[in-house]
């Protein structure tokens, strides 16, 4: 098998399984009983709103018109629109969305960051109390429910660094107009290290145990070995070739993750009150807005099948194995 | 070619189970004691609770009063004593997670049974199917599929464990797969063995301590879902489970009254119990499967579990 | 001498001057005390969004304080002494014909919409016809405002006439829930089959044109929307805040911490678990007034409900319900923020019904009553009930029920349900909670998926749940919600009574005060008689301010423009 028919057979398999979590998504949510707007309760949703709505939103036709509806829809990069506000649900999620990308992003960048340096202090002091210390203690963090650990950080660190618990920024930063664009861009980042650290010390521990790995590897191997008999600088070394050792399984790792990532970045969202996807879809869950959770739930599968496509993809690439 | 989970996986060829293995070599790893030893103390609790914390949820002081000789770890939002909501929690919490578990792997092991046992067409199909229900994001399900099906224990219990029976399946498949290249399976095969006889003599007993380990695991990984679940308000009403605890504090704005201790112990104890399983559940795989021992941290690596750095065989 | 007694008294005098400017009195509603200065930012925190800026679209409360800011409404209310009454925004005065079917308006002068054009009984007259024309669908949503109107039209540029069917009682507290928008910008939306009106969305195209105290500088929905003062408001008080900040707050939690650490002035509703903790904040004032939200527990009263129908006998609900701890509710789950209540419309509103009952806290009469009335107690301390026979023959059975608990409420429902669950068991019925999700899941689970009021079809699968109503000043709507044409609609007790839905058509077109005021206070009584609904609490509405800031009136929230233009800084 060739890597073209490699990569066309992954690319194939990724669209498949778009589609299928697109009917999960259909019929996930039609299989419940009544239809989200006849249990819409608000000051005016009176029988004459209701059904103006119903009929907006195409909900009086039947099942398999309703799905060949959405599939045309989606073909379309239309995802339905909203109960609650009537609005496109890509209108509504795409803010959202680009409030969590960058938070999530530091908190992978924590992540790799904390689990490098802890990764390479534990292969350099193999066996000691320094090791098994950072190894268990990544473990131990990997065990915190995250929303726990946020709530942690907000009970004992954020007062202690001054930092803000909450929202995407300081609601009346320059309302006026009078804030410079570097003021603003702080006040985001600011608000953005609390929820990626809390993601960051979840999951650094594996990339610990991998960086290690690769470390203890590369300390044991023939021309490390022979530089160092040389005399050659054995930290540029061992670094040189431990990264590229540990190179493969982060990469790998951190793609095929992203499913996990999910579940914490919800909590985490919730915990801080961070504008994101994750908080969306709690509020979605709250207001019955099942056009918006199916868009929601839609992207997110989409975005882990896409990851483990690119995994997929930079597998093939990296593995020296397969390079023959 | 392999895809990266399959690559990632690959360090798990599995090994020969010879019995006693776990009495043996795994029993007296202080690892798997010290972590006995804590899921045990735990279980005790929960059964005992019914004894030991009657009635949890009674008010029995002010809101929010801070630890004292009277309320060890102080009272929650509503004035009830935090120990004894904990003890109750336990209950509810393993008793989640061992059910999740055993539905999980119920269904992994089934599935991987019959793909490896069986081949060929059964094996492709089933394992298509796997591999999609891998790939969808696994939190957002279950948050989905709580919020429209309702709250109850069982569903939870169910939700969890119809999600992460994959990696179970597959471990179990490749499992079944190499025993049953085995010499003496095939010898037995030639001799006119049934299937059940084939899969109950020689196959399950390959099988079954691997199958437990797996199962270890998952019950901490149950148990983390359902603090998932509870914080998103999504769980049984009714019921005190430590994800409740977690998410009680949080709703009656225990970090505004500065109430840590009922923040602090809830989280504490879904730590120590997942800890302990993975403590557990690791080592067993371990002697069951040496060259695991390298790569692979903890529960939720189930998905992946990072592969070694090639070496030539 | 003189000279001494003149330097006395202007110490005095001095000093009396300061205490007066600098310390502002606990409760003070009216915004008198301490200097006003002119001027800044006043930062809300609200646990409550506006949803759109579309008066047609939108479904979430803190909208219609928005749209209290930037559009003209005929008239507002104020809250004097405790109690509502309505008074002119745009409208300076008003009067009724002889038959009581035309009201004619007389409108200020001089306003301006934000583009330069005069606001006149024109833009009036169009929005009310609009919302008349289309009102089974586009503008449904505002439908109440026009009930039983024919027609408006304007006389002339500041008199406006709405003439209507029939007479209506109530007139005025039905008008001050709609808005009257720019014809000349909105017109256009409506053409055709109006569907253009639902697809206008204002807040993403701004800057917008509005006609109120303020204009509207930018929005986010989940965010900040800034209110900026518009200098060129003339038919009201104008804001004293150079500009109105709200922002919406996901987390309650996160908004106090706000509050306290001064990044926000003011937050409209303070959770009941917070009070207590913003209470110790000296930097922070605490407004308590009396509310308009009632919690209570829902019987499912509907007549042919076909099980558990001893639940359908005012003596056993009365018999339960008297088992029930109200003033533990009060303390555990309000904080003390709360008080017993009896009536259905909520103490504030107009003609409350102030003397029904009072539920006694009397467990040992009601086991008297529920024994007297056969429900004997089983071994295991729950009663049962004996078997019937005839249409709805049921055998004889425990009494023991689910009570449906959503969990949209602003305040601890499980908490509220344990008190009522420890009563119950005192009086030998067990009750176990059951999860009601959210506000539409639960309401679902009171009346059916097939709930259809023609056939009578629906409530038959729940017996009880907990739930809250929040009132409004006018007690039509509260009196409305247990009459057969809500149905499946806002009625949640399922309760049928031709009579009552009777007197509930009279008392919305009796014109006279006094009569209207009877009717109204029976038909409350019926609704305590029949006990549809347990009352339990009413909440207070608390909101809090940094004391840099005065002149907030808690009351008058989403009712009156006066609601942001009077609060100021402190001199």
């Amino acid at each position: 098998m060739t890597g073209l028919d490699y990569i066309a057979k992954r690319v194939l398999f990724a669209l498949a399984t778009v589609f299928a979590a697109v009917t999960l998504n259909f019929i996930l949510f039609r299989a419940i009983p009544g239809d989200a707007v006849q249990a819409l309760r608000c000051q005016h949703c009176t029988v004459q709103f209701k059904n103006a709505l119903r009929q907006d939103l195409g909900l009086d036709k039947s099942k398999w018109e309703q799905y060949k509806l959405y599939l045309q829809g989606l073909a379309h990069g239309d995802l339905g629109k909203s109960v609650r506000s009537q609005r496109p649900v890509w209108d509504e999620l795409w803010p959202s969305i680009k409030n969590t990308i960058p938070m999530v992003a530091l908190g992978y960048l924590f992540s790799v960051l904390f689990g490098t340096i802890v990764g390479v202090v534990s292969a350099w002091r193999r066996g000691t109390i320094v090791d098994k210390g950072g190894l268990w203690t990544g473990l131990a963090f990997y065990s915190m429910p995250p929303q726990w650990l946020g709530l942690m950080i907000v009970l004992f660190v954020a007062g202690a660094v001054g930092l803000p618990t909450s929202g995407i920024k300081d609601p009346t930063l320059g309302i006026l107009g009078d804030a410079s664009t570097w003021d603003l861009i702080v006040d985001r980042l600011r608000h953005m290290i609390l929820p990626a650290l809390t993601i960051g010390l979840v999951l650094y521990g594996e990339y610990a145990l991998i960086v290690r790995s690769a470390m203890l590897e590369t300390l044991g191997e023939d021309y490390v070995l022979t530089a160092r008999a040389k005399g050659l600088s054995s930290w540029a070394t061992v670094w040189r070739h431990g990264f590229r050792n540990a190179l493969l399984p982060v990469v790998t790792l951190g793609a095929l993750s992203l499913g996990y990532i999910i579940g914490g970045f919800i909590t985490v969202e919730y915990v801080f009150s961070y504008p994101g996807i994750g908080l969306a879809i709690v509020e979605a869950i709250d207001q019955r807005d099942f056009p918006i959770l199916q868009g929601a739930f839609l992207l997110l599968a989409i975005s882990v099948i896409f990851f483990n496509l690119i995994a997929d993809l930079l597998y093939f690439r990296l593995d020296p194995r397969v390079r023959a | 070619m392999t895809t990266a989970i399959e690559a990632v996986e690959a360090a798990e060829s599995p090994v020969d189970v010879r019995p006693g293995l776990l009495r043996s070599k795994v029993l007296r790893q202080p690892q798997t004691i010290v972590g006995l030893s804590v899921i045990g103390l735990f279980v005790v609790l929960a059964l005992l609770s019914p004894v030991l914390a009657p009635n949890p949820k009674e008010q029995v002081g002010p809101v929010f009063d801070p630890p004292s000789s009277a309320h060890w770890l102080g009272t929650d939002g509503g004035g009830a004593d935090m120990v004894k909501l904990l003890i109750a929690g336990a209950r509810v919490s393993l008793l989640v997670g061992f059910c999740a578990a055993v539905v999980s792997a119920f269904i992994g092991g089934s599935i991987g049974l019959a793909s490896g046992f069986f081949g060929g067409k059964t094996d492709t199909v089933l394992m298509r199917f796997t591999d999609y229900v891998i790939v969808i994001p696994d939190v957002p399900l279950m948050i989905v599929a709580a919020a429209l099906f309702g709250r109850s224990l069982t569903n939870i219990i169910l939700i969890i464990g119809v999600i992460y029976w994959t990696t179970t399946a597959r471990l179990i498949r490749a499992q079944v797969k190499s025993v049953r290249e085995r010499v003496y399976v095939k010898r037995a095969r030639a001799l006119g063995a049934g299937n059940s006889r084939l899969v109950g003599k020689h196959i399950l007993p390959q099988v079954a301590p691997l199958l437990i380990a797996n199962t270890v695991l998952l019950v901490a990984y149950a148990i983390f879902a359902e603090t998932f679940i509870t914080f998103l308000g999504l769980g049984d009403p009714s019921l005190i489970s430590w994800g409740r605890l977690i998410e009680n504090a949080f709703i009656d704005d225990a970090l505004l009254n500065d109430a840590w201790w009922a923040i602090v112990p809830p989280g504490v104890c879904v730590a120590l119990v997942v800890l302990a399983c993975t403590m557990v559940g690791q080592s067993m795989e371990e002697s069951l499967n040496p060259r695991l021992s390298v790569g692979h941290l903890s529960p939720r690596r189930f998905r992946v579990r990072p592969a070694p750095p090639p070496r030539e065989p | 001498m003189r000279n001494k007694a003149a330097i006395c008294l202007s110490v005095v005098l001095a000093i009396l001057v300061v205490a007066g400017c600098g310390g502002s009195s606990s409760s003070n509603q009216t915004g008198e005390s301490g200097a006003v200065v002119q001027g800044g930012i006043l930062r809300v925190g609200t646990i409550n969004y506006i949803d759109t800026l579309n008066p047609f679209l939108y479904i979430e409360s803190q909208a219609g304080n928005a749209f209290n800011m930037i559009f003209p409404q005929l008239v507002q209310y104020d809250y004097k002494d405790g109690k509502y009454e309505i008074v002119g925004d745009l409208a300076r005065s008003w009067d009724t014909s002889a038959d009581g079917k035309d009201w004619t308006f007389h409108l200020k002068s001089g306003g301006k919409w934000s583009d330069g054009q005069p606001i006149t009984a024109e833009d009036a007259a169009w929005t009310l016809n609009t919302t008349l024309k289309y009102q089974n669908g586009p503008t449904a949503v505002l439908a109440g405002t026009v009930a039983h109107v024919d027609n408006a039209e304007a006389t002339d540029p500041n008199t406006l006439v709405i003439h209507y069917k029939k007479p209506v009682g109530n007139v005025l507290a039905v008008l001050e829930l709609g808005w009257i928008l720019p014809k000349h910008v909105w017109e256009k939306y409506a053409v055709g089959n109006g569907k253009g009106l639902k697809t206008y969305h204002p807040e993403q195209n701004l800057p917008m044109v509005t006609g109120g105290a303020y204009t509207i500088k930018s929005y986010e929905k989940k965010g900040t929307t800034v209110f900026l003062k518009d200098p060129n408001f003339t038919y009201g008080q104008p804001s004293n805040a150079d500009a109105v900040a709200l922002t919406y707050y996901t987390n309650a939690d996160a908004m106090i911490t706000d509050l306290k650490g001064g990044q926000l002035d003011y937050v409209d509703q303070v959770p009941f678990s917070a009070v207590n903790v913003v209470k110790k904040e000296s930097s922070i004032q605490v407004d308590t007034v009396p509310g308009f939200e009632t919690t209570n527990i829902t019987w499912n009263s509907n007549p042919q409900k076909p099980k558990n129908r001893e639940l359908l006998d005012p003596q056993v609900k009365k018999a339960l319900s008297m088992c029930v701890d109200r003033d533990k509710i009060i303390d555990v789950v309000f904080s003390g923020y709360a008080e017993k209540v009896e009536n259905l419309v909520g103490n504030p509103a107009i003609y409350a019904n102030t003397d029904l009952g009072p539920l006694e806290y009397d467990c040992d009469a009601a086991n008297q009553m529920l024994d007297q009335l056969g429900y004997t107690k089983g071994a295991d301390g729950i009663r049962v009930a004996p078997a019937t026979s005839g249409q709805y023959a049921q055998p004889a059975h425990k009494m023991q029920y689910e009570i449906i608990v959503p969990n949209s409420l602003d305040f601890n429902g499980d908490r509220e349900f344990q008190v009522v669950q420890e009563g119950f068991a005192q009086a030998g019925v067990k009750v176990t909670e059951k999860a009601g999700g959210d506000s539409s899941s639960a309401y679902a689970l009171e009346t059916d998926d097939n709930c259809d009021a023609a056939t009578s079809t629906g409530y038959s699968k729940f017996d009880i749940a907990m739930w809250d109503w929040v009132g409004y000043v006018d007690p039509d709507f509260m009196l409305s919600v247990v009459t057969k044409g809500q149905w499946c609609s806002w009625s949640d007790t399922g309760w049928v009574n031709a009579d009552y839905d009777k007197m509930y058509v009279q008392q919305a077109t009796t014109v006279d005060p006094g009569e209207r005021e009877q009717l109204v206070k029976e038909m409350q009584k019926i609704i305590y008689d029949n006990v549809l609904y347990t009352q339990l609490v009413e909440e207070q509405a608390i909101d809090a301010h940094r004391k840099e800031w005065d002149g907030f009136n808690t009351a008058l929230s989403a009712y009156s423009k006066t609601y942001y233009t009077a609060p100021h800084k402190v001199g």
